[in-house]
């Protein structure tokens, strides 16, 4: 490609570059290829995920590696050392102004390569783009149907990257090709990760966004690039912190003075010790439960007069292990313990959907709970740090953990439907292991255990609600 | 969601380690973005 660039430049477009080792082994490959055009470097191979690229030893030592490498010495390449993930492949993408897809070509194996004049010809005046909604076929469907029985019992094939390629084989891609015109949705947590990845796609499908962050810096930033990349003016920003009832309080009031359409529960925390909240609430009780009950109660008027409401509280795996627990939530009974709270109140989230649901039955919102599986963001970088080194080949990208929390807040199929819980799109159970059940009763104090706590100021009621 | 907008929140630099954004390159000209293996 690169001997071809005049070509490519003549045609108006530019040749870029995307490699995925350090900036260091960037700048030694720009001198030796004498590259005067765009050199990108990925080093967490984020673009290669979101570009949909493969990854793999099979691919990579495939037995037509070894032809391939042949034809490539012939030609006068030589090989060097590897500087950068050896197993990651490549590919091509033809992208014109306006984000228009015209060429898409994704590697193999390793030193396969597209034919240039097809690139070339993606460029021509006449070329067409690439319709991205296009439908799949019902084999596609089937082999992912079938791969999904062989993958899902395993939590790690499941809930990781190549559990969400198996999953989406069953998409149906026109699902959330909807126009959100006219439609005002609201993200928690909404300037990095997932909530980011969501307030982004609601905004591409033309909904009025906003950004609920605790910072109004790191809000803006957000909001400025979802603006930039969607073209969408009418995004926005709303300065709360979930875990402070006073900030939910006060800005349910100001949100509530407008429609609300779509409200999705995102922010999430996870601390290493034990942090009381100004309410005298566990922080992570305030941030996952509390704080999303109160705004949710703040804005129920709202979503109820919608047309199609939906309010989605993105949940986590991690709630499989645990049982609800109301006798503690506030974590002072017990030698504190971050990962159990996150999945306690994980859990509680999911049981919040369901009573949601059943409050605003008849009324034409819809509540939803969902998890994300294991995707590469910020926050679990942050809070996981170990997990994250481990896992991070083979976790989903922010954009793959926001699909199915945007195709409950957008996907007309879903109107009237209320209480599910959801994994890339299939509902799924809520309990995996027996002992985890709560009963209809548990399900009522957590209700109860909400209303004390947003009503006072003061966490000891939790301790005494029966 | 399409590839560009995918592309264009990921977090990328440039040669010079500077924070830098793949929809600026296709913002007023057709680009061919090439994804390479590895350098060297």
């Amino acid at each position: 490609m690169r001997d071809r660039i005049e070509d490519i430049r003549a045609l108006g477009a530019e040749l870029v570059i995307v490699g995925n080792g350090a900036p260091s082994f960037a700048e030694a490959f720009r001198e030796d290829q004498n590259l005067d055009c765009p050199l990108l470097v990925d080093p967490e191979l984020r673009a290669y995920r979101a570009a949909g690229l493969r990854r793999g030893r099979v691919e990579v030592l495939s037995p037509r590696m070894s032809l391939n490498a042949v034809r490539a010495l012939g030609a006068g390449y030589r090989q060097t050392s590897v500087e950068g993930d050896p197993w990651q492949l490549g590919g091509v993408f033809v992208i014109r102004p306006g984000g228009d897809l015209m060429y898409r070509y994704i590697g193999r194996e390793a030193g396969d390569h597209p034919a240039v004049d097809d690139v070339l010809e993606a460029l021509s005046a006449d070329a067409e783009p690439i319709d991205e909604g296009e439908g799949n076929p019902w084999a596609q469907v089937l082999l992912g149907q079938a791969l999904s029985r062989v993958v899902d019992p395993f939590i790690v094939s499941s809930f990781d990257r190549t559990g969400f390629r198996i999953h989406s084989l069953t998409f149906r891609p026109d699902d959330i090709e909807v126009d959100l015109s006219g439609h005002r949705c609201l993200v928690t947590g909404a300037n990095s990760g997932i909530g980011f990845e969501t307030a982004l796609a609601l905004a591409d499908l033309g909904a009025e966004v906003v950004l609920l962050c605790r910072s109004a810096e790191r809000g803006e930033q957000a909001a400025e690039r979802v603006r930039e990349q969607t073209g969408n003016t009418r995004v926005s920003v709303e300065v709360v912190d979930m875990s402070d009832l006073g900030s939910v309080r006060a800005a349910g009031e100001r949100l509530a003075s407008h429609p609300v359409d779509v409200l999705v529960h995102n922010a999430g925390v996870l601390p290493d010790e034990r942090i009381e909240t100004a309410d005298g609430l566990e922080l992570t009780f305030a941030t996952h439960v509390a704080g999303p009950f109160l705004l949710t109660r703040l804005l129920q008027s709202q979503l109820e007069k919608s047309d199609d409401g939906r309010v989605v509280f993105v949940s986590s795996g991690g709630m499989y292990t645990r049982r609800l627990n109301n006798e503690d939530p506030n974590w002072t009974e017990r030698e504190y313990d971050g990962v159990a709270a996150y999945a306690e109140t994980k859990r509680a989230q999911v049981v919040l959907a369901k009573l949601f649901a059943e409050k605003l039955r008849g009324t034409g919102c819809g509540v939803f709970a969902m998890h994300p599986g294991w995707a590469d963001t910020p926050a679990v970088e942050s809070s996981l740090p170990r997990f994250h080194r481990i896992t991070r080949n083979i976790l989903r990208t922010p954009a793959e953990g926001a699909d199915t929390v945007v195709w409950l807040a957008a996907c007309p199929r879903l109107r009237g439907e209320s209480g599910g819980f959801y994994f890339d799109r299939e509902e799924r159970r809520t309990h995996l292991l027996p002992l985890t059940r709560e009963s209809d009763k548990d399900r009522r104090k957590l209700w109860k255990l909400c209303v004390e706590a947003t009503e006072s100021s003061s966490g000891d009621r939790l301790r005494t609600a029966g | 969601m399409r590839t560009s907008t995918r592309l264009a929140g990921v977090e990328i630099s440039n040669w010079k380690g500077e924070p830098d954004s793949l929809s600026r390159y296709w913002s007023e000209q057709p680009i061919v973005l090439v994804f390479i293996r590895h350098f060297g």
